[in-house]
């Protein structure tokens, strides 16, 4: 059994003539501690999977599973994050780094001990100072505010996470660091991931199975390593050329 | 004689936090009809040095020390019609987003007039067409009557490069024209560029961080770090022997380069353990 | 980066640069100052507010003993006056915090709501906003009977619409960004989520628009008295001293322009420190380098 699936998903934008496909029979999954890479231009409908991989779109046709049961967003509080792409607006610009990073974790325990404690250890796992804990977004470049975004993802010990474009506005060595630490964390955490890109670089270093869609459909999914020896379609061998 | 001459270039910028320094003498000369590529990361400089070769920097930036010439001339002692004809006359901007440096308010036919006419052109629409066509646009009569939120990115920057090269610049400077663009665009609007700059005969100055692109157009590439041109050389070499150790973190870091179980490390994180500080020497850049 | 997202990268402490040295905003300041100063000083100071005392004859010029002259039943003007600008200052000020309190929520709710809830609030405003604020003010007047009652809910009804829109589009704005989607993500409650994150980053327009709302308020109660509408007399409002003024301009113009004049430095004073928040709190575009 997938820790989430997208089964034949269909998710479709405005009404009668102008119907636009957003998601085209999309059928994918993740599974527990695992990778899933999503590759695809803006428009191909990565970031529309995404919100329905997080509930906070409901298809309008087919199923999204999570542990094997129909995804609803309250049951799953806590189990599953993000980490989205803007680097300026990942953070509330008015709340402290501790604040924002406790935030998910406010809806479960009201002990302030415990989640001073977990602050700083997610700090620590993210490799900042616990210094940076007072400041605030503004103060941070946009690596650090990446980091903490991912600590305040971390935070609730989820078994899923997505990552929407979480490192395409970061500068390329900032951007090394943050994928070097992802792969470090998932591997100490084991949590299952969606990390989109239009990068595939980025997706081949992190993913253990990669998916590309275009268009509003999956064109290939493959595992990484068959993918990277001889994708079968040609949309995909076009975007490998290109690296 | 080089076309274009930095030598020693300072530059400054008054902010309310005092003064910052964006340029710490960068030095670069380039002949006519090169090709030349400068690399950096955000707040490396790249983008001022970009627009002090035509002395466009914002008002609160300025010369601070160095020199800046251009075909002989030092752009710093140029007075207000000197520096318009040069701009005018010399230079070719292709812009970061396309979209937000078109006049929203205006079609697309009536932009392109203005620059044609301006130039003492033929500005009817067959003309106006013909110029869209030049830049591969398939039905150049419909996008004439557009106007820029209706563009699509790849659409709007083929325009922004058809306004550019109306003037026949002797120096077109690009300031990463494809970092909104798709990949698929990107490979097109570069060969669009770098085609009409040959045509021409025009000098290019693409500023870039992707030092795997800049390999396929520019066979010399220049590469910045805190207001500095740190390494400068023939790309083959550059990417594969660097000498700088800015340069080798650069290319070590580069997502078509990660492997797995190799850690890289940033320049200042390295610079930084050296001298014994913390790792957040990230915040100054 | 939006002007609102430049806004919110700034600190709260961004306020304290208000002392500044343009000029303008500088005297706008003292006269509000002032005219708040006065307003207290007449309901404080016993014997200043003395309106109801008839200290001279009717229709005094001004004199050393009566600044501003005397009025119709021969009270002293500037007593008349402190009351006046404590009464509308109040009135204006109480409308103004109900527009807010209604204003915000509404735009909040709307924005985080969005969809229809949000198209139905903001043609709602719509409707409101294309009627002239006089004429709805007159309409709520003849409703629920002239008195200040009717002119704190006219001004509530007048502002409201523009204020509820201007917060709607900025929380809009903000509750589009990846913190608020993460803070669903993790479960955190909806009315938790608005007040957290929607209403802290909204507080700048908050302020900016209430201080516009006040300016409005003043005319618009201005405008009822004196219609004859708002505050009744024995009271002294702005608007009721405009209206006497009219009344005897020619055997006492000066009842007139010190009311007129009064009010417009008012309204001056108030929209140029709103000017000058919202070039402190909501800059249009963000100043950034390289």
């Amino acid at each position: 059994m997938s820790l989430l699936e997208l089964d034949t998903v269909t998710v479709r934008f405005g009404h009668g003539a102008r119907t636009v496909h957003a998601l085209r029979e999309v059928s994918l999954a993740v599974e527990e501690g695992q990778t899933l890479g999503l590759v695809g231009e803006s428009g191909s409908g990565k970031s529309t999977a995404a919100s329905v991989a997080l509930g906070l779109r409901a298809p309008d046709a087919g199923e999204v599973r999570f542990d094997g049961r129909p995804l609803r967003r309250r049951r799953t509080a806590g189990e599953m994050q993000a980490v989205l792409q803007h680097p300026m607006w990942a953070l509330n610009p008015r709340m402290t780094v501790a604040a924002s990073i406790a935030e998910p974790l406010s809806v479960r325990t009201r002990d302030r001990a415990e989640v001073r404690a977990r602050v700083a250890e997610l700090l620590e796992q993210v490799s900042l100072e616990p210094a940076i804990a007072e400041r605030r977004p503004h103060e941070l470049s946009g690596g650090q505010r990446q980091r903490v975004a991912i600590a305040r993802a971390l935070i609730t010990r989820p078994r899923f996470i997505v990552f929407d474009e979480a490192v395409s506005a970061l500068d390329v060595s900032v951007q090394a660091q943050v994928l070097q630490l992802v792969r470090r964390l998932q591997a100490e955490h084991g949590f299952g991931a969606l990390f989109i890109s239009h990068d595939l670089a980025v997706v081949r270093y992190l993913a253990d199975r990669i998916c590309v869609m275009r268009a509003g459909e999956v064109v290939e999914d493959a595992p990484t390593e068959a993918f990277v020896a001889g994708p079968t379609h040609p949309y995909s061998r076009s975007l490998l050329e290109e690296l | 004689m080089s076309l274009i001459e930095i030598d020693d270039l300072v530059v400054e910028f008054r902010t309310p936090r005092g003064t910052v320094r964006a340029l710490a003498g960068a030095t670069l000369h380039a002949s006519a009809g090169e090709r030349i590529a400068i690399v950096g990361e955000s707040g490396s400089g790249k983008s001022t040095i970009g627009t002090a070769i035509g002395a466009l920097l914002p008002a609160n930036g300025g010369f601070a020390g160095g020199t800046v010439r251009v075909d002989g001339v030092d752009v710093g002692t140029l007075d207000r019609p000197g520096l318009r004809r040069l701009r005018r006359e010399t230079l070719g901007f292709i812009p970061q987003d396309p979209i937000a440096t078109l006049n929203p308010t205006m079609r697309v036919g009536g932009q392109l007039a203005l620059v044609v006419r301006d130039l003492g052109g033929d500005a009817s629409r067959a003309a106006l067409a013909q110029l869209l066509e030049e830049v591969q646009i398939a039905d150049p009569a419909d996008v004439l009557r557009r106007f820029p939120h209706q563009l699509s990115g790849g659409m709007a920057q083929r325009v922004a490069i058809a306004i550019a090269m109306a003037r026949r610049p002797r120096i077109l400077i690009a300031d990463e024209p494809t970092a909104a663009l798709d990949a698929n665009v990107r490979r097109e609007v570069l060969k669009l560029v770098f085609e009409a700059a040959e045509q021409t005969g025009a000098t290019v100055v693409w500023l870039s961080h992707d030092l795997d692109a800049v390999a396929k157009w520019c066979r010399r590439v220049a590469v910045m770090y805190r207001g500095r041109i740190v390494e400068d050389g023939p790309t083959a070499s550059v990417l594969e022997a660097p000498e700088h150790p800015y340069t080798q973190s650069l290319l070590a870091a580069m997502p078509s380069r990660l492997r797995r179980g190799v850690e890289v490390r940033t320049y200042t994180e390295m610079l930084a353990s050296q001298a014994g500080e913390p790792d957040d020497a990230e915040v100054g850049a | 980066m939006t002007g609102a997202a430049a806004a919110l990268a700034r600190t709260p402490g961004r306020l304290r640069s208000l002392r500044t040295s343009d000029p303008v905003l500088t005297i706008a300041v003292v006269i509000l100052g002032l005219l708040v100063a006065a307003s207290l000083a007449g309901r404080l100071i016993p014997g200043l507010n003395d309106g109801t005392t008839t200290v001279g004859g009717r229709f005094e010029a001004p004199s050393l003993a009566h600044p501003l002259g005397t009025d119709s039943l021969g009270r002293s003007l500037v007593a008349r006056l402190l009351e006046g600008i404590g009464t509308t200052f109040l009135l204006s000020a109480l409308a103004v915090l109900c527009t807010a309190v209604i204003a915000t929520a509404l735009g909040i709710v709307a924005a985080y709501a969005g969809g229809w809830v949000r198209e139905l609030v903001m043609r709602i405003g719509d409707v409101l906003y294309a009627f002239p604020a006089i004429l709805l003010a007159l309409l709520v007047a003849a409703a629920i009977g002239p008195g200040s009652t009717a002119a704190l809910a006219s001004i509530v009804l007048v502002t409201v619409p523009l204020m509820t829109r201007m917060v709607c589009a900025a929380a809009t704005d903000v509750a589009r960004r990846d913190f608020v989607t993460s803070a669903r993500i993790s479960g955190v409650a909806a009315p938790v989520i608005m007040v957290r994150h929607l209403l802290t980053c909204v507080s700048g327009t908050v302020v900016v628009q209430g201080t516009y709302a006040l300016s409005v308020a003043i005319l618009v109660e201005g405008g009822l008295s004196f219609l004859g509408y708002g505050v009744q007399l024995p009271a002294a409002s702005l608007g009721l001293l405009v209206s006497e003024g009219n009344v005897y301009l020619l055997t006492a113009p000066w009842i007139l322009i010190a009311a007129g004049t009064t009010m417009v430095l008012a309204i001056l004073a108030v929209t140029l420190v709103g000017d000058a928040l919202r070039d402190r709190l909501e800059p249009r575009e963000a100043v950034d380098l390289t």
